[in-house]
């Protein structure tokens, strides 16, 4: 059933103001425009307005050859570039049969988590920054810093590296790699209690987000939300754990979930995953050998066997599933990307009415979207 | 911290303009702020005692004609101070939150970026100051001169040293309510002239916090009036020698250090401007010169309530005098060093302040100051006439 798709004053009530948030408000992380009634600072009626990023993605990619495609892919959910080539590589190479090495595998999950550190750090600096808060904002883009120099030195590029690709990953990893990775996450785990100070143990962060935007579990399912937005309303749905790829059967960690589905509990559930990924990342250090394979036996011209395939990863923001048909050409009949941001923020209309106006700025910042990858 | 290194392949090093990041040079900061600092004490000289003292010297002031100059004067005097005030405060709050964010800072106007609000303020100058087709013409026009006059009143009644005062009025304390009151006249107005829902909004906050803050502001001030048994800012001063008013009457003091933040407008109570929520909340459509006028009145504000802050509740220009005579030429400029550098310290808290917290909600604001700042106020004001009492039967 369609929703509203606009906010029409009511004939005769004055006392409803009817704003248009966005689409370049300084809050809306990017390109958001969502249409409130405020009566007062309380919200009445909110309609989001999507599509002011669209370029024409899963069509350009019809258009594309595979691995021509994978940089294009980097560019959906730009903040953690790297994350959105692995549901496109993963469904690309159970349509060719690629036979992945053990290494590569650890080597791919390394830098999955090092980009879902990166990403978390993104949102909770600009998240503080819709708070009021200006300073975590430069301690974590100096820390996501680090991660781009990792990335940098072994791929080339920083924040769109185009490195994973079909069998592995493009070459072998900077000789200091192992080095600079253990550096950064000692360097993290002390940068940790400075930001459970600034940001979930300070008094005024919690009176703002504690019981603020609740978000129930049944409504989370309904609205098909994800990430860390479902797991803060205590559903332990993690792709990773449900449908386990590269090497993360062989490594162990936790899903964090929280059962009361506020703004306060999707930033503990972010703060934990940056723990765990860090706890993962160690894991998958002592387990790859310094040298090897970095990459499976690859037809030079890719052309897989006709057929479909749907594989979804956990990106930083959720479930990210690529569905590739392919006709048997080196071009893929169909792609089609299930994005997680897109579906979370079918929630704004549920969420912010009835909130205060400061309070909508919260719960959009700890839904966390990214307009590359809603308008793809 | 330890940075890592940069890949060694990197073709391009980054490097600031004018600024090399392997020689910071501190000894140049500090150098070029010294300088700052001893200027501000020289016009402070100037404006409250050089002056004055000229003027008293040769019985200037018995005739019409002088006293009308020594008011023109003056009065150009005080703008000068506040224009420096402002100046200062604007880059030493970039440079400080430069320090706490661990970055440089405005680095390239001058040596360390002092010039920078120099620079600032020539290009605010040199903007068209725009006002848009539906504002109201006349108050959009007024609301920045309301709100930089009444910042710029409070400098008239503000005692640096001992007889160093522009205007020693016997109500002082009631004059700094009713003029800093008059300021939350000129947000409000901006805001709701401008035509613009942001402002419309920003106004609405800014009336609604300004006017709930003054309450126990003004509550704070009048325990510090029973307590010193005067509403003439000089005698509260004198009134504390031996013991600092902070001492017995610490809840007051605490009332007016969260209430002289809110009036501020600054970080856990910037609700009136919340970029992230408003835009630009009151001042969404001023330009040029007429936003430079909020900004130069909040950072003047940003002197004056902690001078004020010292004035009441830390012994004023209190300091050793190394056996100068009280009352002379030498004494003030002592006292209004001390006087300056209690006043700093409490900006540099202030700053701290603004750097580290997040901000509060509206009704959060409101809780704040209604349930629990006001009958905090109240027992201050319980706690000062009782020690006042008792002070009388001794």
């Amino acid at each position: 059933m369609r929703g509203p798709t606009t906010v029409e004053p009511v004939p005769g009530r004055t006392d409803e103001l009817i704003i248009n948030m966005g689409p370049q408000h300084p809050a809306t992380h990017g390109v958001l425009k969502v249409v409130i009634g405020v009566e007062g600072e309380r919200i009445t009626r909110a309609v989001p307005h999507i599509g002011f990023l669209h370029r024409n993605h899963e069509k350009i990619e019809e258009a594309r050859t595979y691995p021509q495609i994978i940089t294009y892919t980097d560019r959906m959910d730009y903040v953690s570039g790297l994350q959105n080539e692995l549901p496109f590589i993963l469904a690309v190479e159970d349509l060719l049969g690629v036979e992945v090495p053990p290494r590569a595998k650890l080597i791919r999950t390394i830098f999955f988590e090092l980009f879902r550190i990166a990403s978390h750090l993104v949102w909770l600096g600009t998240g503080m920054l819709d708070l009021g808060a200006i300073t975590p904002f430069l301690y974590t883009f100096r820390d996501r810093e680090m991660i781009l120099e990792i990335t940098e030195k072994t791929a080339g590029a920083r924040m769109l590296p185009n490195y994973f690709t079909f069998g592995g990953v493009r070459r072998d990893v900077h000789p200091d790699f192992f080095k600079d990775v253990a550096h950064f996450l000692d360097f993290f785990e002390t940068r940790l209690p400075d930001y459970y100070a600034l940001v979930l143990d300070s008094p005024v962060f919690q009176a703002r987000a504690v019981g603020v935007g609740v978000l129930s579990r049944e409504r989370a399912i309904a609205r098909g939300a994800s990430g860390p937005v479902i797991r803060a309303s205590g559903v332990a749905y993690d792709v990773r754990k449900a449908e386990p790829y590269d090497a993360y059967p062989e490594l162990e960690f936790e899903v964090p979930t929280r059962p009361e589905g506020d703004v306060f509990a999707r930033f503990w559930v972010r703060f934990k995953e940056m723990e765990e990924s860090v706890k993962i990342i160690r894991q998958a250090l002592e387990k790859t050998p310094k040298t090897g394979p970095y990459k499976g036996k690859v037809p030079p011209r890719v052309k897989p066997k006709p057929g479909a395939r749907y594989r979804a990863v956990e990106i930083s923001r959720g479930h990210l599933g690529t569905y590739v048909v392919s006709d048997g050409s080196e071009r893929p009949l169909r792609v089609k990307h299930r994005s997680p941001s897109f579906a979370n923020l079918q929630l704004i209309p549920d969420l912010f009415v009835g909130a205060r106006f400061a309070d909508a700025i919260a719960i959009l910042s700890s839904l966390d979207p990214v307009f590359g990858e809603v308008d793809r | 911290m330890s940075r890592m290194p940069l890949p060694a392949d990197r073709l391009v090093q980054p490097r600031l303009v004018g600024y090399d990041p392997t020689h910071p040079r501190p000894w140049l900061e500090r150098i070029a702020y010294t300088l700052f600092f001893s200027a501000l004490w020289v016009m402070v000289i100037l404006a409250y005692g050089a002056v004055p003292a000229l003027f008293r010297h040769y019985g200037w002031l018995s005739t019409t004609a002088g006293f009308l100059i020594y008011a023109a004067v003056e009065a150009v005097l005080a703008f000068l101070l506040a224009a420096v005030v402002a100046l200062i405060l604007i880059v030493v709050l970039r440079k400080y939150l430069g320090k706490v964010q661990e970055r440089v800072g405005p680095m390239h106007y001058g040596p360390a970026g002092v010039f920078q609000t120099v620079f600032d303020a020539l290009k605010l100058l040199g903007k068209e100051d725009f006002a848009p087709k539906r504002v109201d013409w006349l108050i959009f026009r007024l609301a920045p001169a309301i709100v930089f006059v009444s910042a710029f009143l409070l400098m008239v009644a503000l005692p640096v040293a001992g007889g160093w005062v522009m205007a020693d009025l016997n109500v002082g304390l009631l004059y700094i309510v009713a003029v800093s009151t008059l300021g939350a006249y000129g947000v409000v107005l901006g805001g709701l002239s401008q035509g613009n829902k942001w402002g419309l909004l920003g106004g609405f906050r800014a009336g609604a916090q300004l006017v709930s803050y003054e309450v126990p502001l003004a509550l704070a001030l009048l325990s510090v009036g029973v307590y010193s048994g005067s509403l003439r800012l000089s005698d509260v001063v004198e009134h504390q020698y031996g013991l600092w008013h902070v001492v017995p009457l610490f809840l007051s003091f605490l009332v007016y250090l969260v209430a002289s933040i809110a009036e501020l407008k600054a970080t856990p109570f910037d609700l009136p401007e919340a970029e992230s929520e408003l835009v630009a909340g009151y001042n969404t459509e001023y330009s040029g010169m007429s936003f430079a006028f909020f900004f130069l009145a909040e950072f003047v504000e940003l002197f004056l309530l902690p001078g004020f802050m010292v004035v009441l509740f830390f012994g004023g220009w209190h300091g050793p005098l190394f056996g100068l005579e009280p009352g002379s030429f030498a004494a003030g400029v002592l006292q209004s060093l001390y006087f300056l550098v209690k006043v700093a310290v409490w900006v540099w808290i202030f700053l701290w302040i603004r750097a580290t917290l997040p901000r509060f909600r509206d009704d959060q604001l409101m809780d704040l100051a209604w349930k629990g700042l006001l009958p905090l106020a109240l027992v201050g004001l319980l706690v000062a006439a009782f020690l006042r009492m008792f002070l009388e039967v001794l």
